[in-house]
């Protein structure tokens, strides 16, 4: 062997032994290229606890102004309008003050385990707080002071067994951030104010979180701690897949697309979850085999993930909806589909 | 008198324990043939091809990676949706290394093995070496396996650093798919090198027949349904990669049709066996072909 043969030998090696040992130590440690960038995700995070079995967000102003909520507007005029009904209460206009909403799920120690007590939604935006405190108070709000800041709680209904655990409380957490949900959890947010363990210290969900924050909607989970909160029949429960997390993320402008991604307890779970998948979506491709407008949609439909993940991508193009609402409105049989 | 036989038969023993130094054993044969031949192998003029194979993946990677990392908006997309790093490597490992690279690799080292010193017409100063024909081949086999190794898997490894983070991927959680990746690409490159260097040690355009072979029948038989295409290379491969098939239309929609994976345990031995019984059937033809030169 030539001595430059035995240079190429040793150097191939080296770069493969440095790269077993890095990813090995990455394996072990948890350390990621992350790690040296910023924790991820909007600054709202810090206010959510780090037991957060669900964290979501949404760039509301991105949805409100895009080509597809208009389109959905023209396709479908006669909404319900709970929109107004949460301005008459709240007197937060969602489509002109609210920037950005971030909400979160997390179990609560010695409370109700359901929603709304375990819900928290921070709201980011342009807020009139003594319109809004006068119209929650016209509705039998109670204020109180908590940390400096005024803590505003509705009235607990005379159904709710739960009284003042399961009650909704806002807050304005800071300056043009507004803190809607259980009192309890409101109360944690103004905690976390000062600092302290909060979602960003959960390696596992920030890693999917950072994987996600492109799309202007996204939403992060544990999946099995959920589907136990649900209370689902027995029968249910038991055959959904071992699922530990998912993520959803999409970007709506003109269309929507996006990502639904989920990690299986180990990769036979992974692989037999592709296989249903897989399955599902060659019956959708030869189901729409007829139907030019819906292929594209279908076709758009792409299987991935590696080990124990799942992924599905999908495009879900603007005339897509235009479709769907000729259907509703009955200029399209719904057969024909 | 009686001294002339007795002085004769320890002259006729040395000559035979002469004789036995003078040819090795059948691995230590294989050895040499091995180290001689890794060298020319690396610095041929194939290299530049074997090269371009390696660096060109990585090349894509770079890009890759600063065209992301300069705005996150690049991460390429499908159908609109942002994909994962992990999801670019994966398809990169499918449509790259296990498509391309590594039948490419296959085809034009491992059918050159013999054919290569045929065309040279060096092959007759291998052949009147005291050593096994075979292991000439088995030699030049673990040379080509050396070499393509050496140079295939060090070039996923910095294509996986790369590619991985893009995204907000991690280099942790994926690495043990990566080492799977290694494993079946080394098992990938093993059988085709096997397959292909019985080709070239029985075939006379070894070549042709080669690039028919793995981009003609490997790739068309996995449309047909029923056991022909447990008799290629890619089945068993398929069975050992652990990033899910990349989806593509028409294709797809045939492949999910007869789409048959062998688990783990079943791929390894099924390229096992396919690696050990082409090398043996070219030991076997190597040893018995006369190989005439052409003048």
């Amino acid at each position: 062997m030539t001595t430059r043969t035995r240079y190429f030998v040793f150097g191939s090696l080296l770069v493969l032994t440095v790269g077993v040992a890095t990813g090995l130590v990455a394996y072990y440690t948890g350390f990621s290229t992350s790690a040296f960038t910023s924790v991820g995700g909007p600054d709202e995070l810090k206010y959510l606890p780090r037991n957060a079995n669900l964290v979501a967000y949404s760039n509301v102003r991105d949805v409100m102004t895009s080509g597809l909520r208009e389109r959905l507007r023209q396709i479908l005029p006669n909404q319900p309008n709970g929109q107004q009904e949460f301005q008459n209460e709240t007197g937060i206009n969602i489509e002109a003050d609210i920037d950005l909403v971030v909400a979160a799920l997390a179990p609560q120690s010695g409370g109700p385990e359901a929603f709304p007590a375990t819900g928290l939604v921070l709201a980011r935006g342009r807020f009139d707080q003594v319109k809004i405190e006068a119209l929650m108070r016209e509705h039998g709000a109670t204020v109180d002071e908590y940390k400096g800041i005024r803590l505003i709680t509705g009235p607990t209904s005379a159904a709710n067994t739960a009284g003042a655990a399961n009650a909704v409380s806002l807050a304005f957490v800071e300056p043009g951030l507004v803190a809607l949900g259980s009192t309890f959890l409101v109360r944690n947010a103004i905690d976390l104010k000062a600092g302290g363990d909060n979602v960003t210290a959960n390696e596992e969900l920030m890693n999917l979180v950072r994987s996600l924050e492109n799309g202007n909607s996204w939403a992060v989970g544990r999946f099995d701690a959920i589907a136990s909160q649900a209370k689902l029949p027995s029968g249910l429960a038991e055959r959904l897949p071992p699922i530990t997390w998912f993520s959803a993320t999409t970007q709506i402008d003109t269309g929507v697309s996006g990502v639904l991604r989920v990690e299986a307890r180990d990769e036979t779970s992974a692989n037999n979850l592709r296989d249903v998948v897989r399955g599902f979506l060659a019956l959708a491709k030869l189901e729409v085999g007829q139907r030019p407008e819906l292929q594209a949609m279908v076709q758009s439909l792409q299987l991935g993930g590696t080990g124990t993940t799942v992924s599905l991508s999908f495009n879900l193009p603007g005339d897509l909806f235009d479709l769907l609402g000729n259907l509703a409105t009955g200029t399209i049989a719904p057969k024909s589909l | 008198m009686t001294s002339t036989p007795s002085t004769a038969r320890p002259e006729r023993a040395s000559h035979v324990d002469a004789s036995r130094r003078a040819q090795p054993s059948f691995w230590t044969a294989s050895f040499r043939v091995f180290d001689l031949s890794l060298g020319q192998m690396l610095w041929s003029r194939r290299s530049v091809f074997l090269a371009i194979m390696v660096v060109g993946p990585v090349l894509l990677a770079v890009i890759l990676h600063f065209v992301t990392g300069l705005a996150p908006g690049n991460v390429p997309r499908i159908n609109g949706a942002r994909i994962s790093g992990a999801t670019i490597f994966g398809f990169m490992i499918w449509w790259l290394y296990i498509y391309v690279i590594v039948p490419v690799l296959g085809v034009f080292y491992g059918t050159s093995l013999i054919a290569d010193e045929v065309d040279d017409k060096t092959i007759t100063y291998l052949f009147v070496r005291p050593i096994p024909r075979a292991a000439v081949l088995v030699g030049k086999y673990l040379s080509y396996l050396v070499c393509t190794t050496l140079l295939i898997l060090p070039s996923v490894m910095v294509v996986y650093f790369l590619i991985v983070p893009i995204n907000g991927g991690q280099i942790g959680a994926q690495f043990p798919s990566l080492l799977a990746d290694l494993g079946m690409l080394f098992g990938g490159l093993a059988s085709y090198g096997a397959v292909f260097a019985l080709v070239g040690a029985r075939m006379k355009r070894p070549l042709v027949v080669g690039l028919i072979y793995a981009f003609g029948w490997e790739k068309g038989v996995q449309f047909f349904p029923g056991y022909l295409r447990r008799a290629t290379v890619q089945y068993y491969l398929q069975g050992l990669v652990p990033h899910t098939m990349p989806q593509d239309s028409a294709v797809s929609l045939l492949l999910d049709f007869f789409r048959e994976i062998p688990t783990v345990a079943t791929s390894i031995v099924g390229l096992a066996v396919i690696c050990g019984l082409a090398l043996w059937l070219a030991g076997r033809a190597v040893e018995r072909r006369e190989y005439v030169l052409e003048q």
